[in-house]
């Protein structure tokens, strides 16, 4: 039988990994934009979380020093949790950002599912390409009878 | 030295204050920002001469590395530094109506592309280039084209799940060795991390940042995020961008020196993006689409010169980026104004010959014939692959060869179009030359006096490459009391051991 | 769930052949004892170096200030980009309901205690567990409950708002730049330590916190109130 400290190693790493899987799968295989954001955040979540075990010590203390005096005791490492602290603020702004394209995106294609957005995302590329020059230029019938003036 | 950290603190302390600045004064508010890049600009190359032998190491917040963050000064990184800061200003949205947040985001663009070339800290690039992702996904947002909002959520979700993949990568190199220092994780990299965990890690690592870098198969990004911002600043993306994202995979192989076999998977995918990009170049028919398939073609270049182990491929990586930069910014610029399909080029040759001409440069050395630089950076490719003598770098060969023809066929119709007679019922391709287009002659009148002076640039550009992979160099320059006394660094047993004693010796 | 096209089933397989490689991985990693080199000299000297007593505090504004300064710098794009992207004069005009009798007593019992707990997380971020992050977002909710009941977000407020986020996240930088131009390194502690465990201690720790509170706390709050704003059709 595996021993307790194994199963706690299996348990801890097993979670964090396991929402970065799931994380993956929901952003591979989801269509609708609203959860593929959340699946992003889970995603995030996961890494997160890997980050913050890697400080983990068992019996540590947090790492606040409450005497000048020699301290007893293993604390954990703070690196790791400074990291996590960047890492969340980060992730948030990203989502915020996010959420925001999806809420421009559902005005301007009024849906939300990927495929569709794709869609007509290619279909404005094309048409974007093919208008925009219309508009800059003179028509056929003006650009040959400023030629001929020029030639006279 | 340290007064070297204002070319990240320089830029975002523009950003921050910007805001509040227009409200007190437009005028200032206008011009802050080309002030503040111009500075900057002055500051990098005024190191590069100062580091041009030897390099500095800044501690920042005066604490020494691996506990702090150090900032690595050397050549390379001045020289990017000048080339990040001239991009900027060369497409810095000069236009009275453009709201004061994107010429902050501008800025922080800047501040993130400065930091990325010069940090020497894992974590530290990693903030770094989200910094830049999301300034990145912002400025296309807010780009006027209609397709611009989809285009960036869906670069969001590709880019975003990226930086976690670069974010887990990095939480298994942290358990498995406890430090985030570039150079004292370099140290340990035969020994902690010479195991599974640690290459899962660097694949990660390298697919997520791979997303930026415009690697196969995560690349599905490019062509329409390209189509919907304008033309400078996909030259910006194209240009400069995607090579900030390679350099920071090339510190991630110089830290790990990955053996072989990792090398032939990097070595495969830059095959697959060369292969694929110039097949979809070759059946596309509108200009920005070409130049965006090529331009992944041209990354899996990179990457496959990056696959050569040793400082040959570090050296071949760097003028593969910096010859596609010079040209790839210089034909979206040039295509600023025209339009999209590329048969309406014809006659562009009788509108403006300057203009044709500057496209008949890029495009030739973009295809590598001689004498333009591009065939003295593919010839030294081809010649560097077959040094390895082995198979999978002869095949790599082959697939360098055969993308060639492919561009050929392509870009060549694209000559033909600009210089075959304007028929008569189409308007002009070009009626007078913008202030972009004057930028990309610019570029070309680069391109050429290189090809006139290629040996001392190429030189020179060999020299820098071998100070970015000389390991014993960077050592002694971050950890310059680690290296006195321990002068053997070259034998690995004595790298590994007394690693404890390296703090101790920084304390003295 | 009902229709498994091939893109979903090679979705899965993908995921479960990533399951199985950081399964692989997570074997390899130690738990619980991997090597500190960086922490335990941190550990060590952190109060020598710093004078702040929370460790993480230490790291985060000594150590790893630039880090920092980055993620406010993330910060400020995202929440530029949601005012650049949702500013317009839909958003103006929401109709929102108001909130009723419930709602508006909460907010006005809520406000001030909000405000109390953010700024005394915020001021004593080095020395508990806590600091500029978390009080930040305790401020920003502080900042932005009233809104909730009914109110419109006028233009000065917005501006205040902004002008408060651009002077906080200037004065982080400033306070750095004073160490760069008096010879030492960018974002170097100066003030002295003064006494361990005082609110006034760790030089100038504190003084940065503050900064990135108020930075965060109006920025996040601009953002929460655009999005409130926002017009959904």
């Amino acid at each position: 039988m595996v021993s307790d400290a194994q199963a706690v190693q299996w348990l801890l790493y097993g979670g964090a990994f396991g929402l970065v899987v799931i994380g993956v799968f929901g952003l591979l295989a989801l269509n609708n934009a609203f959860r593929l954001l959340l699946a992003l955040i889970i995603l995030e979540s996961g890494a997160n979380l890997l980050l913050v075990l890697s400080g983990f010590r068992e019996q540590g203390m947090a790492p606040i020093i409450l005497s000048t005096q020699a301290q007893a005791g293993i604390m954990n490492d703070p690196v790791p949790q400074a990291l996590v602290l960047t890492a969340i603020v980060i992730g948030v702004g990203v989502q915020a950002l996010a959420l925001t394209l999806i809420l421009r995106v559902k005005q301007r294609y009024q849906t939300l599912d990927m495929r569709q957005i794709k869609a007509l995302m290619e279909k404005d590329i094309s048409e974007q390409h093919q208008v925009a020059h219309l508009s800059s230029y003179e028509s056929p019938a003006q650009i040959s009878a400023g030629r001929e003036s020029d030639k006279a | 030295m340290n007064e070297l950290a204002l070319l990240v603190v320089f830029p975002l302390l523009g950003a921050f204050l910007l805001p509040a600045i227009a409200t007190i004064s437009p005028f200032i508010s206008r011009y802050a920002g080309p002030f503040i890049l111009f500075t900057v600009l002055i500051l990098a190359a005024s190191a590069y001469n100062t580091v041009a032998l030897s390099p500095a190491a800044i501690h920042l917040g005066g604490f020494m590395a691996p506990l702090g963050i150090v900032f690595y000064i050397d050549p390379f990184s001045m020289m990017m530094a000048v080339i990040i800061a001239l991009m900027f200003l060369l497409v810095w949205p000069w236009k009275a109506d453009t709201p004061v947040r994107l010429h902050s985001l501008y800025l922080l663009m800047a501040a993130s592309s400065m930091g990325l070339v010069i940090s020497g800290d894992l974590f530290n690039l990693y903030v770094f280039y989200e910094l830049l992702a999301v300034s990145s996904y912002g400025v296309i947002a807010i780009q006027s084209s209609r397709s611009a909002p989809a285009a960036s959520l869906r670069f969001v979700f590709l880019s975003a799940a990226g930086s976690v993949l670069f974010l887990t990568g990095i939480a298994i190199i942290y358990t498995l060795t406890g430090t985030l220092n570039l150079a004292h994780l370099s140290m340990l990299a035969q020994g902690q991390l010479n195991n599974f965990a640690a290459y899962a890690a660097l694949l990660l690592m390298i697919a997520g940042v791979g997303v930026k870098a415009e690697l196969y198969p995560v690349n599905s990004w490019v062509a329409e995020v390209y189509a919907s911002i304008s033309k400078p600043l996909a030259a910006l993306f194209a240009g400069l961008m995607s090579k900030l994202a390679v350099i920071v995979i090339l510190r991630l192989i110089w830290m790990m020196q990955p053996d072989a076999q990792f090398l032939h998977l990097l070595l495969i995918l830059g095959m697959l993006g060369v292969l694929s990009g110039e097949l979809v170049a070759w059946k596309a028919n509108d200009m920005t689409r070409i130049l965006s398939f090529s331009s992944i073609a041209q990354l899996g270049l990179v990457f496959i010169a990056l696959s050569i182990p040793s400082e040959n491929g570090v050296f071949l990586a760097v003028l593969l980026m910096l010859h596609h930069w010079l040209v790839k910014s210089g034909l979206f610029l040039l295509i600023t104004q025209l339009h999209a399909d590329p048969t309406r080029l014809k006659g562009l040759a009788q509108a403006s010959p300057y203009m044709a001409l500057t496209f008949l440069i890029f495009i030739l050395s973009l295809l590598g014939v001689p004498p333009f630089p591009g065939f003295w950076v593919k010839l030294q490719l081809v010649m560097g692959l077959s040094e390895m003598q082995q198979s999978i770098y002869y095949l790599a060969l082959g697939v360098v060869l055969t993308a060639t023809v492919i561009e050929a066929a392509y870009l060549m119709r694209l000559i033909k179009q600009m210089y075959s007679p304007q028929p008569a019922a189409m308007p002009l391709p070009l009626q007078t030359v913008n202030s972009q287009q004057r930028i990309a002659q610019f570029f070309a009148l680069i391109l050429v006096v290189s090809m006139l002076f290629f040996n001392p640039v190429n030189q020179q550009i060999k020299q820098v490459a071998a100070m970015i992979s000389d390991k014993v160099l960077v050592i002694k320059t971050v950890y310059p009391r680690y290296y006195d006394s321990h002068h053997h660094l070259q034998q690995q047993a004595s790298l590994d051991k007394q690693l404890s004693s390296v703090f101790e010796e920084q304390r003295l | 769930m009902n229709r498994w096209s091939l893109a979903n089933f090679s979705a899965l397989i993908f995921a479960l052949g990533l399951a199985v490689l950081l399964f692989a991985v997570s074997v390899q990693l130690p738990l619980a004892n991997a090597p500190m080199l960086v922490g335990n000299s941190i550990i060590a000297q952190g109060v020598a170096d710093t004078g702040a007593a929370n460790l993480v505090t230490a790291v985060v504004l000594a150590y790893r200030g630039l880090d920092t300064l980055g993620e406010l710098s993330i910060l400020f794009a995202a929440a530029g980009v949601v005012g650049l992207l949702l500013t317009g004069a839909k958003a103006a005009q929401s109709p929102l309901p108001a909130g009723g009798f419930v709602v508006s007593s909460a907010v006005h019992l809520l406000t001030p205690l909000l405000f109390v707990v953010g700024f005394y997380i915020i001021f004593h971020g080095h020395l508990t567990p806590g600091g500029g992050f978390q009080g930040g977002v305790i401020l920003a909710m502080a900042f932005f409950l009233p809104y909730l009941v009914d109110y419109k977000p006028l233009q000065q407020e917005h501006q205040r708002l902004t002008l408060i986020e651009s002077v906080a996240g200037g004065s982080f930088i400033v306070i750095g730049l004073f160490s760069l131009f008096s010879g030492q390194a960018f974002l170097q502690p100066f003030l002295g330590h003064g006494a361990f465990g005082n609110l006034w201690s760790a030089g100038t720790l504190p003084l940065l916190y503050i900064a990135v509170g108020l930075k965060v706390g109006s920025e996040l709050s601009s953002l929460l109130i655009n999005l409130l704003h926002a017009e959904d059709e």
